[in-house]
């Protein structure tokens, strides 16, 4: 194929494969957003909603809402409570998918569709019924709490709830998000080459640096997409907090959900929910940029053998 | 066989701890499925009487296969969307296309329900259960994309060269090289986008019709007063319903489940 | 697979084209009992299409952002009181509506509603003291005052047993009375010290709960409870189909306590206004109105209604209560956006823990 039709073709592939997505985000997602972008700087309704946009001839736009987020300090704190509440669901996802991902990634082939679908099976019953199931496991007079308050018994310890908690609050955030790890995950593990882990073993390598120098940095990718699926959404929940946590587990997505109910304050949920979003992004962002400097993502089997 | 084999008992005992993890909750919502007691509390004894409930549970059923609808719908328009913006971010990277596939991620659900319908409202868009299945494939595209992202991250460019070198159009390139290659990784992000369309309650709540009701919707209604094991009941059979959908769509179409390797050879 | 993309397509875009006569209710879910809708749909020849919501405040920013195609919903006073102002409802015909008589006089003519033009009274619950009786004795608690859930000298018994309901409106209201105030004083400096006692009380709280705590109630975890009347009504039949050995009764508090009455209004854009008529005239019938009080244990405001309702129900202090417990209930009124404002950074304060 000569040069000239070869890039027409190119720029036309190109407007094929970006163009349906990045139309459809731009009429269902942008736009919308731009509405309540709007509206942040905007007055609240008295009555709900929001004030009209231009009141006798006026147009109505101010900062004030913004200027109640920064000058408020409790709402960076309950953010930065959410921020540690998220990235220790991530930690701890990472921790359980893993192993999960690895054992999926390595089946024969019969049974890896299976495992697979296994992992996100649960997850089609209700959120709120599970949540529940959650509730039943940690109850006062179930097995696990009496065992825990059992043994901090014997060291004289005064019994801890393990429900209506920040223990319960975590555990059923990584339950909830775990296959957002896994998935991702076993879609990088899945290409490893493991004529590699065995030339590697050859060489005398252990398990532990098979593991750490080979396998862990090609995979980073996906740990990185597991992360971001994880930790981004982990900010916005404010389901379990209600059902399960105790009085003092209230995150920033319970905040702005009040805003948009309770306190009827579009404008203030809005601003909110920018903050997050922008912050939310920008963490990704610095994540990504940390792994590239740092830890120098080899983008092949090959390159990864050359190391 | 690789000889890391002997040495994986480690992984073997930690993946199973995983999968316990999965699973003693939904052991306890199947189970409870059959709970003698109209709450989600505490075990009283054996009945099938749920089951029979829901049988005749009209509302509940045209929910459960509204949401099967549009989840199925969702997942599907994503998966296409996402999987295109998924090679797109990686031929073609650009900051817009970037952002716009990771900001519905962050965005918090309820603004982005009051968003989109305020959106439609003044579209004069009917809503019902299209309005829910747009609003569903606007947040599932960027879960997709992800996926398919990392996928093609470090993915041997070597094969798509040849094939272009010996005269294949950029379609059947993709079509028959790059397609099987990402594979799994697009049945990953189709399975997300399921699970998160089916679930999903927020967003459908201020997208759906007057007469629209999801399985979600039905269900949060009644956090307040109680969630009865029919709710249970119902879970499971859709799990159970979806999961027979997979393995039949899998034996209808096994070329879809191919892996790597197999399309290699 | 292409066959399966138009099959989709037409599956969705088909739902709205087999309309008939259908009447669109927006309701608290299980609050109408299944026997009335059937009778209902008997009387009128038309379906009725039930969607569900269970705050006040969903309904209330749904219809905000523009939402259409509702012809009857079920808001609480203070929601009433929301929608006239903010212009969403449509007016009633008078004419249509025989059957107001039936509504006890003191429910009607409402400060939010003078005249009853837009809403019509449906059913009523209180905020009230969910307990367990055997622990509460046990422990010689009072049942009958606020201070069993604000006063540490109580409180310290039942610590990590307790739950308040997580709404700011409810517990302020709570607290104020407790204090001797109106549940609707707007003063801050009354503001202030409700929300001193409520951070006094919160280390020995449970939770904040407005979803779960009837479970945990019936289950025998929680044994103290700030909740709806309704809900706790319902925990002890469902506490006695489980064979426990307790009972969870409802303890009116002397102070006083919120009473939430539900109204029927209709919809400025409702597609039906006339079936919503017919349906309100339907629930007005006493027979009608009293199959929702023997379903859930909800107060009744209709007068004709007296004689269906079960008398074990009609003996109960807390669903109907005397003149003098009356004397002490006030609905809760709408705040203006400064006062929500104020209310909400209290509540993020006291919900953070701080």
């Amino acid at each position: 194929m000569d040069p000239v039709p070869r890039r027409r073709a190119e720029r036309l592939g190109r407007w094929l494969v970006s163009g349906p997505p990045l139309l459809y985000l731009v009429v269902f997602f942008a736009i919308p957003s731009l509405i309540m972008v709007l509206a942040s700087f905007r007055t609240p309704g008295e009555f709900g909603g929001l004030a009209p946009l231009v009141e006798e001839g006026k147009l109505d736009l101010n900062l004030d809402s913004y200027a109640r987020f920064f000058s408020e300090a409790i709402y960076a704190e309950i953010f930065l409570k959410s921020v540690w509440y998220a990235l220790l669901t991530t930690l701890f996802c990472l921790a359980l998918a893993y192993p999960l991902a690895s054992l999926i990634a390595r089946s024969s082939k019969r049974y890896r569709d299976l495992l697979l679908l296994l992992v996100i099976l649960p997850f089609w019953s209700n959120f709120l019924i599970r949540v529940y199931a959650w509730m039943i496991i940690l109850g006062p007079n179930a097995a696990l709490a009496r065992s825990v308050n059992g043994l901090l018994g014997l060291f004289g310890h005064e019994p801890v709830p393990l429900l209506f908690s920040s223990f319960a609050v975590l555990i059923c955030l990584v339950y909830v998000h775990l296959p957002f790890m896994v998935l991702p995950l076993y879609a990088n593990l899945e290409k490893h080459d493991l004529a590699l882990l065995d030339a590697a073993q050859d060489l005398g390598a252990n398990a532990w640096q098979r593991f750490w120098r080979i396998t862990f940095p090609l995979s980073l990718p996906g740990v990185y997409a597991g992360a971001v699926l994880v930790f981004i959404p982990a900010l916005g929940i404010f389901a379990i907090p209600d059902i399960l946590g105790g009085p003092e587990d209230s995150l920033i997505g319970n905040v702005i959900k009040q805003q948009f109910l309770e306190t009827r304050d579009w404008p203030f949920g809005s601003v909110l929910s920018i903050v997050l979003t922008v912050a939310a992004l920008a963490l990704a962002g610095l994540a990504a940029w940390v792994a590239r400097r740092r830890l120098g993502t080899p983008s092949s089997s090959r390159e990864a053998a050359r190391a | 066989m690789p000889r890391a084999n002997k040495r994986r008992w480690g992984l073997w005992i930690a993946a199973a701890a995983g999968y316990a993890f999965l699973y003693v909750p939904l052991a306890i919502v199947v189970a409870y499925s059959f709970n003698n007691s109209r709450l989600n509390a505490e075990w009283v004894g054996f009945t099938l009487d749920w089951y029979d409930k829901l049988f005749h549970n009209q509302d509940m059923i045209a929910a459960a296969g509204n949401s099967l609808l549009i989840a199925l719908t969702a997942s599907l328009v994503s998966t296409v969307l996402g999987t295109a913006a998924g090679v797109a971010m990686y031929r073609y990277p650009s900051k817009l296309l970037s952002v716009l596939v990771l900001t519905p991620i962050a965005i918090p659900e309820i603004l982005m329900g009051v968003s989109l319908l305020i959106f439609f409202v003044l579209l004069n868009f009917t809503l019902g259960l299209v309005s829910v299945a747009l609003a569903h494939i606007a947040f599932c595209i960027g879960f997709v994309a992800i996926v398919v992202r990392v996928r093609l991250a470090g993915m041997d460019e070597s094969l798509t060269e040849a094939a272009r070198d010996c005269g294949a159009s950029p379609w059947n390139t993709f079509r028959y090289i790059t397609l099987p290659l990402i594979m799994p990784g697009v049945i990953a992000g189709a399975l997300m986008a399921f699970t998160l369309s089916i679930d999903d309650f927020v967003i459908t709540f201020f997208t759906a019709g007057a007469g629209t009701v999801t399985l979600p919707l039905q269900i949060y209604s009644m956090i307040k007063i109680a969630v009865t094991p029919e709710v249970n009941a119902v879970s499971s059979l859709l799990m159970l319903l979806t999961l027979a959908l997979i393995i039949i769509a899998s034996r209808v179409s096994p070329t879809l489940f191919r892996s790597e390797q197999e399309a290699v050879s | 697979m292409k066959k399966l993309v138009w099959l989709l397509a037409a599956s969705l875009l088909a739902a709205p084209a087999f309309a008939k006569d259908e009447f669109h209710l927006y309701n608290w879910n299980n609050y109408i009992a299944p026997e009335t809708i059937k009778r209902f749909e008997d009387f009128c020849k038309c379906e009725v299409v039930q969607t569900y919501y269970s705050d006040n405040e969903e309904l209330l920013a749904k219809l905000a952002a523009g939402a259409k195609g509702y012809d009857m919903l079920v808001p609480t006073a203070n929601a009433v009181e929301a929608l006239i102002k903010g212009n969403q409802l449509k007016p009633l015909d008078k004419s249509q509506l025989p059957n107001l008589k039936n509504i006890n006089p003191i429910y009607m003519n409402t400060s939010f509603d003078p005249g009853n033009k837009y809403s019509v009274p449906y059913a009523m619950s209180t905020t009230i003291i969910g307990y367990n009786d055997v622990k509460m004795k046990e422990l010689g608690l009072p049942t009958d005052t606020w201070a069993v859930i604000f006063d540490p000298k109580y409180l310290e018994k039942v610590k990590g047993r307790v739950t308040v309901l997580d709404s700011a409106n409810e517990l302020f209201a709570a607290a104020l009375k407790y204090l001797g105030y109106s549940a609707n004083d707007v003063d801050p400096k009354h503001w202030d010290e409700a929300v001193a006692v409520i951070k006094k009380a919160r280390p020995y709280w449970a939770a904040f709960n407005a979803s779960s705590y009837i479970k945990e109630l019936t289950v025998g975890n929680i044994w103290l409870v700030h909740g709806y009347s309704n809900d706790i009504f319902q925990a002890n039949l469902d506490a006695q189909a489980a064979k426990r050995s307790f009972h969870i009764l409802q303890g009116m508090p002397k102070e006083g306590a919120v009473l939430a009455v539900d109204n029927m209004v209709i919809h400025k854009d409702a597609p039906r206004p006339d079936l919503a008529l017919k349906f309100m005239n339907f629930m007005l019938e006493g027979k009608n109105s009293s199959e929702l009080t023997n379903l859930i244990g909800s107060g009744n405001p209709n007068l004709d209604a007296v004689k269906y309702i079960k008398p074990d129900i009609l003996k109960n202090p807390a669903i109907f209560p005397d003149k003098t417990v009356e004397a002490k209930l006030e609905q809760l009124k709408e705040l203006t956006a400064a006062q929500r404002r104020l209310r909400n950074k209290l509540w993020t304060e006291i919900k953070a823990g701080r």
